[in-house]
């Protein structure tokens, strides 16, 4: 009998997770809703004209990234938690090792990013005003920053699982943990909007990816198996 | 077709307390072993050690096919185990379920094999209902499904007879039947009558 390959396993881990998600839509509708209530206040509070032109661009990047880390807070915690919380974690464990479901939870949670990255965006531009001269290197920063942002926010959600107060416990240790990732996005953000690749917050963020993969490999049987 | 050994080695677990056991060592081969005991004594947390759901305080646990241990996800698939804390996606129906963990667990998993597994625990008619309707007895039977899934070498079953009628009482006693000639089979219960001639017995708290 010939065993799946690992990438294949994590594949079903991520389709049972989006086959969960289609059926209940708590996450998708938690997140969409926390950041459409956050985006239409924000657009209220500053408006297209409340600031100087050259002063929109860093506002406008911070807003994002604001957003964006609130409402995958909101929403990222649910992929253990969820699996601690209705006994069925005990099952998934038996069958697959750590690393194959913290890679399947990840996969999920970045396509989750990203659907609130597509609505998150675009309604920033449009509420605020925010013209966006590079798309390319913005969807770069934004996949490149997302991964980052899953990757951590998944172990986390991982290791707080089983812990009490784990909402504010997520945030608390999310917090820190993310602020390097989120300084770097935002100044990637703000060069993207004015039509340039930033090289150096970039490579932040690419060399952030790979020390949050390698933590991620390393930990991850410490951090699901009991 | 090479003899299953599941050897324990020293074991010992505590939980903020005195230890629930210690220094426990036994080898089971083919056959019946009955883990008895009171409540709390250990029964539940022991099967989870040797079904690598908990980690020991000290000892090992290994499983032999022959002379050679079983490892990584061969040793992962070799047993199989079923406790009462087992639950499944209740959203998803028990074919979905067992679909799911058996290609999870890097198994192919095709409609036919899961429908004749579900109907071999008496779950056939009821395959395509949510988990989330199904009554404790019906769980319980899904759960023996789930033990089986990936045609482990080990069988380990924690209380397995909770909630189940009659047939369902018979349906499993077939299975441990048949499963216990081919290897070891550990049975955790506190109702002797679960127990049918078993080659070994451990009692725990004593």
């Amino acid at each position: 009998m010939k065993a799946g390959s690992a990438l294949s396993r994590v594949l079903v881990i991520c389709g049972k997770d989006a086959a969960q998600e289609a059926r209940r839509r708590i996450a998708l509708a938690s997140v969409l809703f926390f950041a459409a209530t956050a985006l239409t206040l924000v657009s209220f509070a500053v408006g297209p004209s409340g600031f100087a032109r050259e002063e929109r661009g860093q506002l406008h990047a911070a807003l994002l990234w604001i957003l964006l880390f609130f409402s995958t807070a909101t929403g990222l915690p649910r992929a253990f938690v969820r699996e601690e919380e209705t006994g069925t974690a005990l099952a998934l464990r038996k069958v697959a090792p750590g690393i194959l479901v913290l890679a399947g939870k990840t996969l999920f949670n970045f396509f989750l990013f990203l659907a609130i990255a597509a609505v998150t965006v675009p309604g920033l531009g449009i509420l605020l005003g925010w013209d966006v001269s590079s798309p390319g290197a913005m969807a770069a920063v934004l996949f490149a920053a997302g991964y980052g942002l899953t990757v951590v926010s998944t172990f986390l959600s991982a290791l707080v699982a089983r812990a009490g107060q784990k909402n504010v416990l997520f945030v608390l240790v999310c917090f820190p943990l993310l602020v390097p990732l989120l300084l770097s996005s935002i100044a990637a953000t703000v060069a993207a909007a004015a039509g340039q690749l930033a090289g150096p917050p970039l490579r932040v963020i690419l060399a952030y990816d790979g020390a949050a993969t390698c933590a991620a490999y390393l930990l991850a049987a410490a951090a699901w198996e009991e | 077709m090479l003899a299953t050994t599941l050897e324990a080695r020293e074991l010992s677990k505590s939980f903020s307390g005195p230890p629930l056991f210690s220094n426990l060592s036994f080898s089971a081969g083919a056959g019946l072993v009955a883990v008895s005991g009171r409540n709390g004594s250990g029964k539940t947390t022991l099967l989870k050690i040797l079904a690598r759901l908990l980690r020991p305080g000290s000892g090992n646990v290994r499983v032999l096919e022959g002379s050679r241990e079983l490892d990584g996800e061969e040793r992962r698939r070799a047993v199989g185990w079923a406790g009462p804390d087992l639950a499944f996606y209740e959203d998803f129906t028990a074919q979905e379920n067992l679909m799911f963990f058996r290609r999870a667990a890097g198994l192919p998993a095709g409609e036919q094999q899961i429908r004749e597994r579900l109907a071999g625990v008496g779950l056939g008619a009821a395959r395509e209902k949510r988990v989330g309707a199904y009554s404790t007895g019906m769980k319980q039977r899904l759960r023996l499904a789930f033990a089986l899934l990936c045609d482990p070498l080990v069988l380990l079953l924690d209380e397995p007879t909770a909630g189940l009628d009659e047939p369902g009482r018979e349906l499993l006693a077939a299975a441990v039947a048949q499963r216990r000639r081919a290897g070891p089979v550990l049975l955790a219960s506190n109702d002797p009558r679960d127990f049918v001639a078993p080659e070994q017995v451990i009692e725990l708290g004593r």
